[in-house]
């Protein structure tokens, strides 16, 4: 896989033009969505020729998730380039409470310790069958599956999972190797999502970590 | 008294073995469970000092050394006994030394040799036992405090390790090695244990241990950012349900976008041939003689090639039949010709009702003018008649053409 990139470097951009043609479209290239356009972004060399390449149509390789993630950002921001990032940024914030509430659903019903991170797999049948037992989490996910981003009308867990899902992958946060199994691995672009938290939190001084402890030890209390 | 000493050991390990399996249930779950075992097998065991109680009211448990024995033994992963007390261990390798060197002064030999081995032993003793205590770390550094649940007991673990390495380092820095050579003096059995045995193990494991202690660090900084992003997220849920109405402020609308927001919207037109860019033309011309041609329209079954068999026979002279199309242009020339006058290609190809269709017929107009010679192009003039395309411009469409005598 990966000699295929290297020779790539040899015959110049030609090799990597899926990989720009990927940012262009707009999509986040990680290890989990895209190993060989991830490794050629990883190389210097390669990313100097693309990022040669976009400069010239006012494109620049941006990248999140210490390195891991990248996608394509505008090099010099105009009037008509602060529209579109204007929009992109009330698109993402208008995403994060649902996001959020699906993470934390997904974390407590699976009962991990992590929340889902770039590479994890999720299962649904066994999230299903953990979300039916739990009355409560059944209402968090009827409660969640009815938020625009995934606007679901349906009553039934079977239903608003495989809605959700369906729109996660969608919307590339995750990713389903194989269409015969409901098996779902989360991408880098959720942890492009937690950066967008961490930096909201980390600028308007909401103190979100120190607010969860506390809570978890009154709860212990 | 040395065989006394082998027979009572031997006794001791068969008796291990005789109960091998008791120690082993006891070894799992801490203490014994005294209602289904044998009285008279508990009493033996305690008396041989492999259990003990160490409360009146507390169950009967295996004895540290036995214990630590089964530990390394069995490279039990939850073994997380490290023995960093180094100094007692520098203490007594001094004292045994310091015997060592009396007894030779006095030309005691078999004592002087007695506490050699027992020198000896206790500084490989010592280097076995910090070696073994950097295992143990490297085995918790590699399966990542697998052997506890939750992201904060494996931070509790992790913090744990890291005190436990800088009190090793902290005791490897209590080893002078001016000193230990000042009490080896030039006595070469000293010398190669106190200095070069030591020294090189400890240089080797005081390298190493700066290795664990940066693996530590790093691993902690994982673990704390997933408790971090857990602890984000409830944060996050918690914020939002405390201030319903709560938005994120613009933070794209500063004058310096930070580079997380910048995302370029999403832009790929189709792609077009530009036939006027000759460096392409050679790809072009590629494509094009790739492009197979499907015409389903009046395809005439295939009988010629099969049915006829292909006869040999001596050359002979053969005709190519004249190609009606052309025959007609010929005559089309001919009536410009002959009327002298403007004529144009559709309205006669109407005129005269000829069976062509409109589009072949004009370019074999135009190929038959462009196959003239120069002499005879020279004697007409042709043509074309249409608009320019309405979308790419440079592109002419021709309706008609019209001929005339120049």
């Amino acid at each position: 896989m990966s000699e295929a990139n290297f020779s790539g470097i040899g015959t110049g951009l030609v090799g990597h033009g899926a990989l720009i043609e990927r940012l262009l479209r707009g999509e986040f290239i990680c290890r989990v969505t895209d190993e060989d356009g991830w490794r050629a972004l990883k190389s210097p060399a390669v990313r100097e020729r693309i990022e040669t390449y976009l400069n010239q149509i006012n494109r620049t390789v941006a990248s999140a998730g210490e390195g891991e993630v990248f996608f394509c950002g505008y090099a010099q921001l105009g009037e008509a380039e602060r529209k579109v990032i204007s929009s992109q940024f009330k698109d993402i914030c208008q995403a994060l409470i649902p996001l959020v509430e699906w993470l934390v659903l997904v974390q407590e019903a699976s009962g991990q310790d992590t929340p889902l991170t770039e590479g994890a797999p999720v299962r649904l049948t066994e999230l299903q069958g953990r979300i039916e037992e739990t009355p409560a989490f059944r209402e968090q996910l009827g409660k969640l599956s009815q938020y625009r981003l995934f606007g679901s009308t349906s009553s039934n867990v079977d239903a608003q999972l495989k809605l959700v899902f369906k729109r996660l992958v969608e919307l590339g946060f995750l990713t389903r190797p194989n269409v015969e199994k409901q098996i779902y691995i989360a991408t880098g672009k959720l942890d492009y999502l937690y950066e967008v938290i961490r930096f909201i939190d980390e600028t308007e001084g909401l103190n979100l970590e120190a607010q969860a402890e506390t809570a978890t030890q009154r709860e212990l209390i | 008294m040395s065989s006394n000493l082998h027979q009572s050991g031997v006794r001791l390990l068969r008796m291990l073995g005789r109960h091998a399996e008791t120690v082993m249930d006891v070894y799992l779950s801490g203490a014994v469970d005294e209602a289904n075992a044998d009285a008279g097998v508990l009493k033996k065991l305690t008396e041989a000092g492999i259990l003990w109680r160490p409360e009146e009211d507390e169950g009967l448990r295996l004895t540290r050394s036995v214990r630590a024995l089964l530990e390394e033994g069995l490279k039990d992963e939850r073994n997380r006994q490290i023995n960093a007390n180094v100094g007692s261990a520098l203490a007594t390798i001094k004292t045994l030394a310091n015997h060592y060197k009396e007894a030779r002064s006095h030309s005691d030999y078999s004592a002087a040799e007695a506490y050699l081995a027992d020198l000896s032993e206790h500084v490989y003793a010592f280097t076995e036992n910090l070696r073994y205590s950097i295992r143990v770390l490297w085995g918790r550094i590699n399966n990542e405090f697998g052997y506890v649940g939750t992201i904060s007991a494996k931070i509790r673990e992790n913090e744990l390790a890291q005190s436990q390495v800088s009190e090793l380092l902290n005791g490897l820095e209590l080893f002078q090695f001016s000193e230990l050579g000042e009490i080896a003096s030039d006595i070469r059995e000293l010398r190669k244990l106190l200095v070069t045995t030591l020294q090189e193990t400890l240089s080797d494991c005081t390298q190493e241990l700066s290795v664990v202690q940066a693996r530590l660090l790093e691993l902690l900084g994982r673990f704390r950012q997933i408790q971090g992003r857990t602890r984000l997220l409830r944060g996050w849920l918690l914020y939002t349900d405390m201030h319903p109405d709560y938005e994120p402020m613009d933070h794209v609308a500063h004058r310096k976008v930070p580079m997380l927001f910048n995302r370029a919207e999403a832009m790929l037109a189709d792609a077009h041939v530009d036939v006027h860019n000759q460096s392409q033309e050679q790809e072009l011309m590629e494509m094009v003689a790739r492009i197979k041609s499907i015409s389903r329209l009046d395809l005439k079954p295939a009988v010629k090639a099969a049915e006829t068999s292909v006869v040999l026979s001596a050359a002979e002279d053969f005709d190519i039949p004249e190609n009606p199309l052309k025959q007609d242009v010929d005559d089309y020339f001919v009536a410009v010709i002959d009327s002298g006058k403007r004529q144009s290609a559709l309205v006669y190809l109407q005129e005269k009702a000829l069976p062509w269709d409109s589009e072949s017929w004009i370019y074999q107009v135009i190929g038959g003018f462009e196959g003239l010679s120069e002499e005879h192009k020279s004697f007409f003039e042709l043509e074309p008649l249409g608009e320019p395309h309405p979308v790419y411009t440079g592109n002419f469409i021709i309706r008609d053409v019209e001929l005339w005598l120049s």
